[in-house]
């Protein structure tokens, strides 16, 4: 007998030794982007980065409202200079001026560099005589004083005519100084903060500092004014929130409803307690094994594991349904062990294909369910009947659930007609078969998402959806082709094709273009020659532009400027953000403002018949993305099946009985989609997903009815061990499906429909001479 | 993008340039109802009250530029209007032709030359804000707003007077030395800004064509 207990006493050191190590090493993370998959061309990997940690994930868009624009004003004014000092804030724009008198001295002494109006005819005495009288204009307008201090050493204009070509966001209306609305009735703003869009937490905290910024300034003078926020960073967190939230109700919910109905079906707090054991085992391991191996665990995984792990109850449920006055809990086990055996290795088959998907958030979800029920199956088989009492039997089982089995072996009809009828409803039904538009499983709620494409007109931001992507091997070549493709997108913008458009070369010339301009700077000699032929006639004070002179000859030595020279200003920033490192390569990403028509778009700029610019609609882009996983898995799915096939195949060493076990599955899979059709549901990645589920239980039930050895009493009690475990089943994702959430609705759905279906088709095409009592 | 404070200095002289302009809207008739008509000093309410009284909503000007990088002033002439209860425009209309309007807070600049029409924002710039408030509060009599503003200084008599104005704001310092008005009962005559630097402007008025 001693040697039975020797299971119980490594699950103990283990368990002890998972419990240590969850408590002490486990990192749970909650950024979004960890989830995502890498992408499986460039442009998507490109575009997940940009999404990552690009600055259309960083930005905030905020606006104040509620309050007359004067106080509007104020409000917007007094929140910038405070979150201007925020430590996790690296920009915050509200109209004011952005650009400090350092920047300016820096921008000023590179202007040769800079300016795209340096040529060499720009010294030409005729060029120069003609600058200098539009000089002598500004001095006699209001703009003199404005200009004044750089007549003697720009006299030909080129620093403001840089600061012209660079001002952005003239679109915006203001008010006192801020940008407001059209209509004066809410005043922007936008704020890049340090952290990812996709970090909830630390989104989460700089939100909440915002906040109470704002509470602070209008708090007091102006009670009714709010402070609306929009941006990928706030949806992060209301979708992190909003997951934990549910997960937790829902599952609290999920588990009360099963151990009450484990309690009703066994009468025993015991078993229920029992049934705890290989379940929380699972659920360490499950822990254990994704740290491992992807050396963290996501909150979502651990939220979504857990349920998908309810699952694991089916053993512990087996177990009791089989314990009789005849034998010992371990002779039981012992029993039913080469079909529980085979059900555990063909629903791991299906959850490995979790994990080859490829999709992060699907594979550790995959990893998590193998280790998880490995680990509860084991325990169930080592450790769980050691721990029952000798001669424990839970209540008597009904005996008319036979008489039930045998209506049903009868009406096996039913399974034909169910998969002609799901087959017809998919062909005729006006329900598309696949989910197309990421958009429609996105949770974020449709009010927040037109907020955000109000406060993005209002501020004439892009929506972040239409991208020119131009691709180079080093950095200046870089800025050379973003170059060459600035008069192409003039072009298009004058032509109404979209409205405007940012792009790195805009800021930073490449070197090829800083020494041409260089070159062009005349020597000393000549252009003194040329400025004096020039001022000729001109009431310009005598020797007023010696510091020209100077600086011209200064500045053709000066060395070359690159994206150094801008670092830690918010022109910097820009500049970061609209040009980086993809493993290796150089990538600018020009935002397109306004585009009117993507196909014509797209057709114009592969037009240009260069392979390194391209047009990318992120939208279908990112649809794209999802599209390519999905078809993925449902090859896997179909390998799995196969897999499993051959797996069975092997270990029922029957055809018929081969035949009995497969049929109602695949049948079960083809009605569960017709009925996810009929009651509006298109299939995306996430449905497909638990399809892999519900393969993995409708195996475990056909496997059960199947079981050659059941005879009579037997018999009676794989039925309702059965029943039992569909029923928690069903209880736990049927709870899954009310989520508001639509991936944890299309898991819920699926798999509530998949155990039930399956059940009824396994029980439909049973064995009729394995149960004549 | 903003170009800081230089632009301020511009839009600074503009909107002095155009409050002068409707400053200068003061007839001799009416300012012969107002103040001492004996050649006695006069008080700042007492310019104030004239000009607010004499107020018209067209003038026109000249004005010359003296700047230490020239040799000699420049000259533009055009219009000054003035539209109760804040819209200020002053039209060049000589050498070339341009326009600066002030509606609230709102500066619009056009030039057709030059194919530019541009709109800003006074808030940008609190130190001129504050100016141009101080003006308004003179073309609407409220002396009391004045003053806060300026350091206020009045000298000659109702015949030929002079209203210097330093700012008291250190950023109003920056941009302007003083403002110097003269003129004789409820007319205003001349508006002279000397800069910081030397530089200065002075804009004679004279009544336009009435619409």
């Amino acid at each position: 007998m001693k040697a039975a207990w020797w299971p119980v006493l490594v699950w103990v050191a283990l368990i002890t030794g998972a419990v240590w190590f969850t408590g002490t090493r486990l990192s749970v993370h909650s950024e979004l982007g960890d989830l995502l998959p890498e992408g499986t061309t460039a442009t998507q990997r490109l575009l997940l980065t940009q999404v990552r940690s690009g600055l259309a994930g960083r930005m905030l868009l905020l606006a104040i409202e509620g309050a007359p624009p004067d106080e509007l004003a104020r409000l917007s004014k007094t929140l910038g200079e405070g979150l201007r000092e925020h430590a996790q804030i690296d920009f915050v724009g509200n109209g004011m001026q952005v650009l400090s008198s350092e920047e300016r001295q820096v921008l000023f002494r590179a202007r040769y560099l800079l300016s795209r109006t340096v040529r060499a005819e720009t010294f030409s005495a005729d060029s120069l005589h003609a600058a200098l009288e539009q000089r002598l204009d500004e001095l006699r307008s209001p703009l003199a004083s404005m200009i004044k201090a750089y007549i003697p050493t720009d006299p030909t204009g080129e620093f403001l005519g840089i600061l012209q070509s660079w001002s952005g966001w003239e679109s915006s209306a203001t008010h006192r100084g801020v940008w407001m609305s059209g209509d004066h009735q809410r005043a922007l703003l936008v704020v890049e903060t340090k952290a990812a869009g996709f970090d909830a937490d630390a989104q989460e905290a700089i939100q909440r500092d915002i906040r109470a910024s704002f509470h602070r300034v209008a708090d007091g003078p102006s009670p009714s004014a709010r402070l609306l926020m929009s941006g990928p960073g706030v949806f992060t967190v209301e979708i992190q929130r909003t997951i934990e939230r549910e997960v937790w109700w829902l599952s609290t919910l999920a588990a009360t409803l099963v151990f009450l109905f484990l309690y009703a079906s066994y009468r025993s707090w015991m078993l229920v307690l029992l049934s705890l054991i290989p379940l929380s085992s699972g659920i360490l391991a499950g822990m254990v094994a994704v740290h491992s191996w992807f050396g963290f665990v996501h909150g979502i995984t651990l939220g979504f594991g857990i349920t998908l792990l309810g699952v694991a109850d089916d053993y512990p449920i087996h177990l009791f349904s089989h314990l009789n006055k005849q034998a010992s809990a371990r002779a039981t086990m012992r029993a039913i062990w080469p079909t529980m055996r085979l059900g555990v290795l063909t629903t791991a088959i299906g959850f490995s294909s979790l994990l080859l998907a490829g999709f992060p958030a699907l594979a550790q979800l995959g990893l998590f369910a193998l280790a998880g029920l490995g680990t509860a199956v084991l325990v169930t088989r080592w450790v769980l009947p050691v721990c029952i009492p000798a001669g424990f039997v839970p209540r008597e089982i009904r005996t008319d659930l036979l008489g039930t089995m045998a209506y049903l072996s009868k009406a096996k009809v039913v399974v034909p007609v169910a998969v002609v009828l799901a087959t017809i409803v998919m062909i005729w039904s006006d329900t598309p078969l696949w989910e197309e538009d990421l958009a429609k499983i996105s949770p974020v709620s449709e009010e927040k998402k037109q907020l955000d494409q109000q406060l993005r007109r209002a501020l004439g931001a892009p929506d972040m959806r239409d991208l020119l992507v131009v691709e180079a091997a080093t950095q200046e070549d870089l800025l050379e082709r973003s170059e060459a493709v600035m008069p192409q997108l003039d072009r298009l913008r004058e032509a109404g094709a979209l409205e405007g458009y940012d792009l790195v070369s805009r800021y930073l010339p490449s070197h090829h273009v800083q020494q041409e301009r260089q070159q062009s700077l005349p020597n000393s000699v000549d252009l003194k020659d040329w400025l004096g032929e020039a001022v000729k006639g001109l009431p310009f004070a005598p020797g007023l532009f010696v510091p020209f002179l100077d600086e011209v000859e200064v500045a053709r030595r000066q060395p070359l400027v690159d994206r150094d020279l801008f670092r830690g200003t918010p022109l910097g920033l820009k500049i970061e953000a609209l040009m980086l490192e993809d493993h290796g390569r150089w990538v600018a990403v020009a935002p397109l403002r306004g585009v009117v028509d993507r196909q014509g778009l797209k057709a114009a700029v592969a037009g240009w018949g260069e392979s390194a610019v391209t047009y990318v609609d992120i939208k279908e882009e990112s649809n794209r993305l999802m599209r390519d996983y999905r078809n993925r898995t449902v090859q896997l799915l179909g390998w799995g099946t196969i897999a499993i096939a051959g797996a069975l195949a092997i270990g029922l060493k029957s055809l018929s009985q081969l035949w009995r076990v497969l049929v109602p599955i695949i049948a079960g899979l083809i009605v569960v989609v017709g009925i996810l059709n009929l009651s509006g549901e298109s299939l995306s990645l996430f449905h497909v997903a638990t399809l892999l589920l519900v393969v993995g239980l409708g195996l475990d039930y056909a496997l059960f009815f199947n079981r050659v050895e059941d005879q009579g009493e037997e018999r009676q009690r794989t039925v309702f061990g059965l029943l039992v475990c569909s029923t928690t089943t069903v209880l736990v994702f049927g709870v899954l499906a009310c989520s508001s959430i639509p991936v944890l609705h299309a898991i819920g759905l699926t798999a509530a429909c998949g155990s039930l279906t399956c059940l009824l088709f396994a029980g439909f095409l049973a064995g009729q001479d394995s149960h004549v009592s | 993008m903003n170009f800081g404070t230089t632009q301020t200095r511009w839009i600074f002289v503009l909107s002095v340039l155009l409050l002068a302009g409707n400053v200068a809207e003061v007839t001799a008739e009416s300012s012969l109802s107002l103040g001492d008509r004996s050649g006695n000093v006069w008080t700042v309410e007492q310019v104030v009250a004239s000009l607010k009284e004499g107020r018209e909503p067209s003038v026109s000007f000249e004005e010359a530029t003296y700047s230490s990088l020239l040799t000699e002033p420049l000259i533009v002439r055009g219009l000054l209007r003035f539209t109760p209860p804040s819209t200020l425009e002053k039209e060049v209309l000589e050498p070339y032709r341009e326009r600066y309007l002030i509606e609230g807070d709102r500066v619009t600049f056009e030039s057709e030359r030059k194919h530019v029409k541009k709109t800003i924002s006074l808030e940008d710039y609190p130190a001129l804000r504050s100016f141009v408030e101080a003006f308004r509060a003179t073309l609407t009599g409220d002396v009391a707003q004045l003053k806060k503003v300026y350091e206020t200084t009045v000298d000659g008599t109702s015949r030929q007077w002079t209203l210097l104005l330093r700012p008291y704001d250190p950023a109003g310092k920056s941009m302007v030395d003083y403002l110097l008005l003269s003129g004789s009962e409820g007319r205003l005559t001349t508006i002279a800004i000397r800069a910081p630097d030397g530089d200065r402007s002075v804009m004679t008025l004279r009544r336009g064509p009435s619409k």
